[in-house]
This record gives C-alpha cells, sequence and structure tokens, in this order.
C-alpha cells in the first residue's frame, strides 16, 4: 500500500506542525530557516502521494538525521501549514530525485 | 468541443459564488463545456444558487480535481484567487495544465490585492483581471469580460 500524506495526517499524531493558516512565502522561508538540507520541486508534484501546492519551486526540507522532511501542506480555507514528519530512508532518495536544482525555476 | 476548469477558493468572499455561475453562464455561450472545482462548502454555495443546475452541471471536489489533473485536460483555466492559499492552487493547477489561463483576483485590501497579482505575475503568464472587490462583483464582472473578448479575438 502506498504512503498518503492526507491519511497519514488524519490518523498519526507523528508530525509537528511548525506553522499553521500562514502564507506560503512565510512557509517557505520557515522550511529554508528550519531544515539543514532542502530541495526544490515543481508545482503540482506529488510527495508522498500528494500533489504539493504552492509557488514553484516549492521548498522541502530535508533533515537525515532526524529521518524526517519539511513541506508546506495548503487547503484553501486554512492556508498553509509546515509540517515536519518521519520518512523512511528509500523515500528521502526518491524525494530528493524530484530536485529541479535551481533557485528561479520558472513553469 | 473546448473544455474550461473555474477553479474556486475559499467561498467566504460574497462576490465568488455569483461570478462564478456568472463565468460558467459567459464560457458555456462561447462553447465551452465548463467543469467547476471548488471546496465542498464553496460548492454548497452554487447548489443553492443553481439548483437545477442550469448554468453549473459539472461540478467536481477540487482535491480530487487536482489528484487527476494532468496536462491538456483542459483548454482554458479561470482561477478565483482572493487569498493566500488560492494564489498557491491557482498557480499550481496553472503549472499542471499549462494552458490560457485567467486569474480573477479581488480582495478588499489593496496591499493583499497586490501581493497576490505580484505572485501570479511571477509565476504564471496567466492573464490578470482584478479588482478591489469583496461585496460587489460588478467590477470584477467588467473586467473579466474584456479579458474573455480579448481571449476570443
Amino acid at each position: 500500500m502506498t504512503f498518503c500524506l492526507d491519511t497519514y495526517l488524519r490518523e498519526s499524531e507523528n508530525y509537528e506542525i511548525l506553522i499553521t493558516r500562514a502564507g506560503f512565502k512565510e512557509c517557505k522561508q520557515l522550511i529554508e530557516k528550519h531544515a539543514p538540507e532542502t530541495i526544490h520541486v515543481k508545482a503540482g508534484e506529488k510527495i508522498l502521494g500528494v500533489r504539493i501546492i504552492g509557488i514553484p519551486p516549492i521548498t522541502i526540507g530535508i533533515d537525515e538525521n532526524k529521518g524526517t522532511i519539511t513541506l508546506p501542506y495548503t487547503k484553501p480555507c486554512y492556508g498553509t501549514s509546515v509540517v515536519e514528519l518521519p520518512v523512511d530512508k528509500e523515500e528521502i532518495v526518491n524525494i530528493r530525485s524530484l530536485d529541479i536544482k535551481s533557485e528561479t525555476h520558472r513553469i | 468541443m473546448k473544455k474550461a476548469l473555474v477553479l474556486l477558493g475559499c467561498p467566504e468572499a460574497p462576490s465568488q459564488t455569483p461570478m462564478a455561475v456568472y463565468s460558467v453562464y459567459k464560457l458555456t455561450s462561447l462553447g465551452y463545456q465548463v467543469t467547476v472545482a471548488s471546496t465542498p462548502s464553496a460548492l454548497k454555495l452554487l447548489e443553492v444558487s443553481d439548483p437545477e443546475e442550469f448554468y453549473v452541471k459539472n461540478k467536481i471536489d477540487i482535491e480530487s480535481c487536482l489528484e487527476n489533473l494532468e496536462e491538456g485536460s483542459f483548454d482554458l483555466l479561470v482561477g478565483f484567487v482572493h487569498k493566500d492559499a488560492a494564489v498557491s492552487y491557482f498557480v499550481t493547477f496553472y503549472s499542471i495544465l499549462n494552458t490560457t489561463s485567467i486569474a480573477v483576483v479581488f480582495e478588499r485590501d489593496p496591499e493583499l490585492l497586490e501581493n497576490y497579482i505580484e505572485s501570479i505575475e511571477e509565476s504564471t503568464d496567466a492573464t490578470i483581471v482584478s479588482a478591489r472587490a469583496y461585496h460587489n462583483p460588478t467590477p470584477l464582472r467588467v473586467k473579466f469580460d474584456r479579458a474573455l473578448k480579448k481571449l476570443e479575438d
């Protein structure tokens, strides 16, 4: 069974919300400050079974020592939150492979 | 038949629902098969506004729509933007569809309005229809009509 972020956030308590009901830019800055490593992905890229919503390039934080990723999570009426959650090593490799490697990428 | 997607945001702003019904009416009259993607709460407002589905015939939940969206699914994207989250949704739908797009941006606060417009301009080539609007949809309707006319010319 594939991992689904929506289901995980509903059914697990093993994650941390770093900020909630915020603007996308504020969330991006927080991820950059919080995570020891960041990658950037296209808007709509699927990570952990859901499309990542935001303004590209979308910053995803990786903490290999803690085994976590930090990502923005947007809902229409609630703005954007930043969530840090544990993922296995294989998933970190998958997420790194989505890096568009450019700070000024425009779709 | 050309296909258009009308993307609704949080239904908090009163202008959104009448403009959504109006945009579906206009796009249908221009020959588009129109689908409206929205949150359940925005959908409820549409259902009450158009109980016999006289205007809005195709409706889909915004998350299901996004999940299955692919480039080429629609020929035109019209997105309503009056919150920061709606900017993110619009840019994401735009990025996936990679098609002709109109962002209908409205907000009472001029600074927020400018921020939303700038974010969309920086990330897309969408046509932007904007107005300081909240209750009154007329400024948006007039500008939306102009944008559609330009699109058709």
